[in-house]
């Protein structure tokens, strides 16, 4: 195991005749909280069904603490996963959900899962065809941040949470950093960005524009000149910017 | 909007509609149009009819009715098989074109448009009667040159049994919110309707059951005897009223609601929760003890009636020594006929292993596999575990096959039936070699590739022994391979190079799976 979380190297993934990512290099270190933006099809979820071994890379190849990403059994020792649709067997309910999850995962603190399923206000006695988009998401988030695993997926983990179970979910992501786990964090909510990330990287449609910590962005962007003078942009305008439309 | 859900329903149901009335067609006209040649004068003529006359033949392919014609043979020959085919087919795409797409939840795009529950079911319905539509006249057109009226009489009967399937899964479709649910009381009751029809041939003071089942009511209308109406018009006032009331139950239900069993809450149960092999069995679990209920209803009543064949023999000794020379008549002893029906075993066994690793392929397109392939399993192991799961059901079935036809007193011993049921697993196992080929290569066509060394191969010896094919093309089916075990020994080479098949397409079908994207 090494002390890179993921490492990236000349990752390339073609559906086809499109081009999904193009020679992306990362690396992601243990305790931080690493933010991966981009707008719809920019490639942030082929990204990461790549690194989680779901798709095969067309070139270049991805690591995670040195594992290679199709070796799952190795690799997904160190990680736990949220995926954007989170998709639950309809008859389990949701504590033989987390149950599933936990046997068949890299390992769970029962006593720190109980907690999250306390905090997170989860309902575990139905059925998980009954439950609403944003309950499914809290069942995987609890089953992922309960593993303790050195490095957390998460593809728009919060998008259907409300603003109650949202702070939860960052006072969670800030733990696990407090612990030295390291987030990987594709979301779609600048805001959330800003407050929890350490350092971010820019996608679009499947290269890599810039990766640096938001207030190097901020300091980048102001000697550019792209912001209102005498005040600090946010991401959101820097995100934009990128994207060459001006901020609202 | 109306047009184009009608349109939407014809492109998700198209190919499978297809396959169906080629199959309808085609089968009715090569049976009726070579009947000739197989039964070429008086003396093939009683043999035929003792045959099929014999109660324990009888309870299996129905009571015939002018035999002695082309019409009447190809009714008893092909009727039972064909309409199971439409029953079977209109239960399964009714609940995956409803149930299926609204528990997938894009009905919720669907329905924000102006149309209602009812308003799709109805137009679903209407366009699978059109398919029925279609098999009436591919099935009249074939048995045209038999007699008008019986040709009118039979593609009727086959079509209102297909309508019959789509009415019933119309109706399930309503009442259970999981479209596995649905198909599966809508397939037990097409099931029932044939072991009732079975009960109704085999016991003669029961005869009057045929009314209460599509099957039996078919049988009734004897296309190429009497020929009667009004079987049939019950059977289509009765289909009928299931799509009215059917209509009736879609109306004022929420989308994604059922009409029985609401959200619940429950107590967590955590047995078979601790590894891929063992979840695999609880999700399995529910579909074996329903097609075990099944197979040994069938292979029970199978049992109860086969001592008739015996009595056969022994009031019919020229029979007995036909049946001795030309080997081909094999239903003439008790374990001749035992063996028959133990290759019947290979469909819904096959069909059970199809449907195993479709559900698997389900689970994947359903994006569940995104979270459980997110664990330090690797992907072959949650495949391993689905084929352990399919192939303890195919043994379960082949074993209470066995033991329901022993204690049906058969006149068989159990060593014998169990060696009977064990004899067809090689073909068993090469649908789901089969199966787990698609999942690698065609993730798409599961269910359709795993049928086809089962269905298709039993599919292609029935046709060719009815039309006396060339043997060339019938070495492509299993099935000609299969030596009819307890009245012979097992052919044991040719069970090798099935079971050598089978493990082959399992190991491509794994690496291929290994190495795909994974879908969802």
């Amino acid at each position: 195991m090494t002390s890179t979380a993921i490492r990236t190297e000349h990752l390339t993934k073609h559906y086809g005749s499109l081009v999904a990512l193009d020679d992306l290099d990362l690396e992601v270190r243990p305790g931080e909280v690493f933010g991966f933006l981009g707008p719809n099809g920019a490639g942030k979820s082929t990204t990461i069904r790549l690194l989680l071994g779901q798709a095969r890379p067309t070139a270049g190849r991805a690591t995670i603490f040195g594992a290679e990403a199709s070796d799952v059994a190795r690799a997904h020792q160190f990680l736990a996963y949220v995926p954007a649709d989170v998709s639950l067997w309809p008859f389990l309910t949701g504590a033989e959900t987390l149950e599933l999850l936990a046997n068949l995962g890299p390992g769970v603190d029962p006593a720190y899962r109980a907690e999250l399923i306390d905090r997170f206000a989860l309902d575990l006695d139905r059925p998980a065809r009954t439950y609403s988009t944003g309950n499914r998401q809290k069942v995987a988030l609890v089953a992922a941040f309960a593993t303790r695993a050195p490095l957390l997926i998460l593809d728009e983990p919060a998008s259907g949470l409300d603003p109650l179970m949202e702070r939860e979910f960052r006072r969670a992501v800030t733990e696990a950093r407090d612990r030295g786990q390291a987030v990987f964090l594709s979301s779609h909510q600048l805001d959330e960005v800003e407050a929890v990330c350490d350092r971010v990287a820019i996608l679009r449609a499947g290269r890599l524009l810039e990766v640096a910590t938001v207030a190097e962005l901020r300091h980048l962007h102001r000697t550019a000149g792209t912001g209102p003078a005498g005040r600090e942009l946010s991401l959101e305008e820097i995100f934009l910017g990128y994207y060459g439309k001006p901020a609202r | 909007m109306n047009g184009a859900i009608v349109r939407l329903t014809l492109r998700q149901v198209r190919r499978s509609a297809i396959v169906v009335v080629v199959v309808t067609g085609g089968m009715t006209a090569l049976v009726a149009g070579t009947y000739r040649s197989v039964v070429t004068g008086p003396p093939e003529r009683a043999q035929l009819a003792a045959i099929a006359g014999n109660r324990a033949i009888r309870t299996l392919f129905g009571t015939p009715s002018g035999l002695g014609d082309p019409g009447g043979f190809t009714v008893w020959r092909t009727g039972t098989v064909l309409a199971l085919i439409l029953g079977g087919w209109g239960v399964l795409v009714m609940t995956r074109i409803s149930r299926g797409e609204e528990q997938s939840g894009r009905w919720d795009l669907l329905l924000s448009g102006r149309t209602t529950v009812s308003g799709v079911l109805g137009r679903q319905v209407a366009v699978l009667l059109t398919v029925m539509a279609a098999v009436w006249v591919v099935v009249a057109a074939g048995l045209l040159t038999a007699g008008v009226r019986g040709a009118a009489l039979h593609a009727t009967g086959l079509a209102l049994v297909g309508a019959a399937g789509v009415a019933t899964a119309a109706g399930t479709a309503q009442l259970f919110a999981s479209r596995a649910a649905a198909t599966g009381v809508a397939a037990g009751l097409l099931g029932v309707g044939l072991l009732l029809r079975m009960v109704a041939d085999g016991f003669a003071g029961l005869a009057w059951l045929r009314w209460l089942t599509p099957l039996g009511l078919v049988e009734l209308s004897e296309p190429f005897g009497p020929g009667r109406w009004l079987p049939l018009l019950t059977l289509a006032v009765a289909d009928a009223t299931l799509i009215v009331l059917a209509g009736r139950a879609a109306r004022g239900r929420d989308v994604r609601g059922a009409r029985l069993g609401g959200p619940g809450r429950r107590r967590p149960s955590y047995a078979l929760l601790g590894s891929p092999a063992a979840f695999a069995l609880r999700r399995a679990r529910l579909p074996i003890v329903a097609w075990s209920l099944g197979m040994g209803a069938f292979y029970l009543l199978i049992g109860l009636v086969a001592g008739s064949v015996t009595d056969l023999l022994r009031d019919n000794p020229r029979l007995a020594e036909l049946a001795e020379q030309g080997g081909a008549t094999g239903l003439g002893t008790p374990a001749g006929y035992a063996a028959t029906l133990f290759v019947l075993l290979t469909m819904p066994a096959g069909g059970f292993v199809a449907s195993r690793l479709a559900a698997f392929i389900g689970d994947e397109v359903a994006g569940r596999h995104a979270l459980a392939c997110a664990g330090p399993v690797p992907r072959w192991r949650w495949l391993g575990a689905e084929m352990l799961a399919a192939g303890t059901g195919a043994l379960v079935l082949a074993l209470v096959a066995a033991v329901a036809l022993w204690a049906g007193g058969s006149r068989l011993g159990p060593a014998a039936a169990l060696a009977g049921a064990a004899n067809v697993l090689p073909v068993v196992a090469l649908s789901l070699g089969a199966a787990v080929l698609a999942v690698g290569v065609a993730p798409r066509a599961v269910a359709l590739l795993g049928a086809i060394p089962t269905i298709g191969g039993f599919l292609l010896v029935t046709l060719g022994e009815a039309v006396r094919m060339p043997g060339r093309l019938l070495t492509l089916s299993p099935y000609t391979h299969l030596a009819p075990v307890p009245a012979r020994s097992p052919d044991l080479p040719a069970a090798a190079v099935m079971i050598a098949f089978a493990v082959l397409a399992c190991t491509a079908g794994t690496v291929a799976y290994r190495r795909r994207d994974l879908g969802g």
